[in-house]
């Protein structure tokens, strides 16, 4: 394992015990099982629009949705194909929302406990909503939407895995993941403002509020001191709010749109306090996707501050003339991972790659990357589920296939999420290919 | 009232009106349902520039699924293009949409015909063979697909025969072929047949989801 991995690889290893430590195995007692499936069905009517029936009712049950699935391919079990997943909201519109319903109602049964239980293993230890799927159907169907939607049921009916049940519970009532909050945050820009390196908080005047996640803060704390170098040597006017620093959003993975809200509220409210103009995020996947695609429409209005990722920073900044980077990484292969939420589903595809070029790196893309590439395996927090452990770990065997077929010297990523996953893969499997961080690459090549 | 002249005439009305009234009825009231407005600021605008594209490229698979979906992909293209070129460019076809739209098109050599009509045939029946065998298709199967491609089989099968005259009077084959064919649009509706309709508006809504984020999809 290389230096970097290698100091990053313990607290990594304390993540994955503190994550133990959260009650994995017993679902919340409280709710009857008839609410469950009422709220349930309820979450599935209020996401059910024109254009979601307008997808229900072309799938014409062809099964090529399968083929891109990372789950189903490297388990070949014909439950994890993506149509399959959402099967039950397709049973649900059937029955009570089709203009045919009067129809198909007899011939379609209805949703039970049961089938929620069932589906909560498909929908969140199989899936990371990493989208291959609307890649790949021939009637463009946007199957990972319709999965959302039964995440989102299952949520409602509070039948989320029993982990991210208390994980979403922690973030929304104490602003803490996993017992990491703001006051972590303090103690880390201390720990860096000793190194030289500013972290400026809770600044009045501000333009730029810079977000971060817990298990940057956790894990990889060198990720957010990358990000601050960044700011500073492009000469930012930019600050942080240890009371809305978290970009990771336990709501949304949880399936629960309330808690979800509490988080996205959290963020608007205090960049609006402080006229923010921009919100930039740290390297996560799915804090982007919440903020950048699911935020305006979760407040009710459209965002008053424009959201970027870290990496569409640093190519805004270099494009501007403020960031100029070293040819560091000459003579050094490289290969991309390419985070779902911020690429297939996020439009970032070429940043990246123009970042990697521009400081000297050799890119050596795999088979299927871009708009293609698969998923980590433990996006979406699929990475924090007990129960999906094996899964993800044979999805992770699928990618480390990939990266050892391109060649190149190092792995590079720009999602924290993918980041975690692989070390724990590379570590479980003995692989010593080193992963690494594209902010923290970035940061290492600044130019004086 | 010989079965030949229901066939040909009540039976036809009838089969016509379920078909059109419940497409109608069927594509609107998906589309009335209201969806809320995207609040979100787009990487770009283009919206039918977006939508457009996906329209047409899903037409072909992309590169990186290509190997995984190609038996699908052929059987799928020769199924639709045997199948259209028998629906319309059979001379009496021609001869029945002359009489309801008022003119008439060229046709193709009976024999090209009866080539055509035996693929699209044999590529069903191939299809339904996966669907029966291959476990993720056997799974989520319903009573619609396997009646669906009954549907679109019997008519199929029934005008073989009849422009063959084998088994029955000539009358009577082609009696039965038009019931099938009333059968398939009175099933048309309530079934995945209806993809016909959606796909277009499926697709275009997908690409313009994606290029709103800067994704050509």
């Amino acid at each position: 394992m290389n230096t970097q991995a290698s100091s990053v690889l313990e607290s990594v290893q304390a993540l994955e015990k503190s994550l133990e430590q959260v009650e994995a195995t017993v679902e919340r007692e409280g709710l009857p099982d008839d609410e469950r499936v009422r709220r349930a069905k309820k979450a599935f009517l209020r996401k059910l629009d024109g254009r979601k029936a307008v997808d229900l009712d072309t799938c014409i049950h062809c099964g090529m949705c399968a083929e891109a699935c990372p789950f189903y391919e490297t388990t070949q079990d014909e439950r994890y194909a993506p149509v399959n997943k959402y099967h039950l909201l397709r049973r649900f519109y059937r029955r009570e929302v089709s203009p045919m319903r009067p129809v198909f109602r007899p011939f379609t049964r209805d949703i039970t406990i049961d089938d929620l239980r069932e589906w909560r293993h498909y929908v969140f230890d199989a899936c990371t909503g990493c989208a291959r799927c609307d890649m790949i159907c021939p009637m463009g169907i946007n199957v990972s939407s319709l999965i959302r939607i039964v995440r989102e049921g299952i949520g409602a009916a509070d039948l989320m895995p029993p982990r991210l049940q208390r994980l979403k519970t922690e973030q929304a009532e104490k602003n803490s993941i996993v017992g990491v909050d703001g006051q972590k945050l303090r103690e880390i820009a201390d720990q860096l403002a000793d190194q030289g390196i500013d972290v400026p908080l809770d600044k009045d005047g501000a333009e730029i509020m810079m977000l971060t996640t817990s298990m940057e803060m956790r894990s990889f704390p060198s990720a957010l001191a990358a990000n601050a170098k960044i700011l500073n040597k492009a000469g930012a006017n930019w600050t942080m709010f240890p009371e809305a620093c978290e970009s990771a959003n336990l709501g949304y993975v949880a399936g629960d749109t309330a808690a979800m809200r509490v988080a996205v509220k959290r963020i608007v409210d205090k960049a609006k306090q402080h006229s923010i103009k921009t919100v930039v995020l740290p390297e996560t996947g799915h804090g982007y996707q919440v903020l950048r695609w699911l935020g305006a429409n979760t407040v009710g209005e459209q965002l008053p501050f424009e959201v970027l990722s870290i990496i569409e920073f640093i190519i805004r900044e270099q494009g501007e003339g403020r960031l100029a980077l070293k040819q560091g990484g000459a003579g050094t292969s490289v290969a991309y991972q390419d985070p779902c939420r911020l690429s297939r589903k996020g439009g970032i595809l070429q940043e990246p790659r123009d970042i990697l070029e521009s400081m000297g790196f050799e890119l050596r893309e795999t088979e299927y990357h871009g708009r293609e590439d698969y998923c980590c395996g433990g996006g979406c927090g699929e990475y924090v589920l007990s129960t999906g452990s094996e899964l993800r770990h044979k999805v992770f065997a699928l990618k480390k296939g990939l990266f050892e077929d391109t060649g190149a010297d190092k792995v590079v990523t720009a999602c924290a999420s993918c980041r975690y996953n692989f070390l724990i893969g590379a570590e479980k499997s003995g692989w010593e290919k080193p992963i690494i961080s594209l902010s923290e690459t970035v940061a290492e090549q600044l130019a004086d | 009232m010989t079965l030949l002249e229901f066939a040909r005439g009540p039976g036809l009305q009838w089969a016509l009106w379920i078909f059109l009234f419940g497409v109608l009825w069927r594509v609107v009231g998906a589309m009335y349902l209201l969806g809320t407005k995207d609040l979100s600021k787009f990487r770009s605008k283009h919206y039918v520039r977006d939508g457009l594209r996906a329209v047409l490229t899903r037409s072909a698979p992309a590169e990186a699924f290509e190997k995984k979906i190609r038996f699908q992909h052929l059987t799928g293209y020769a199924w639709h293009l045997a199948l259209f070129i028998s629906v319309l460019f059979f001379a009496p076809h021609i001869l029945f949409f002359e009489s309801v739209l008022g003119f008439g098109w060229p046709h193709l050599p009976n024999t090209v015909i009866l080539v055509t009509a035996a693929i699209a045939t044999a590529t069903l029946i191939a299809l339904l063979i996966r669907r029966a065998t291959h476990p993720v298709q056997r799974l989520i199967s319903n009573a619609d697909d396997y009646i669906s491609v009954l549907a679109v089989l019997m008519p199929l099968v029934s005008g073989i025969l009849a422009f063959a005259h084998v088994g029955a009077r000539y009358e009577t084959l082609l009696a039965i072929h038009l019931l099938t064919v009333e059968f398939m649009l009175v099933w048309y509706p309530f079934s995945k047949l209806m993809h016909t309709f959606m796909t277009i508006p499926s697709r275009y809504q997908t690409g313009t989801f994606f290029g709103h984020r800067g994704v050509k999809a």
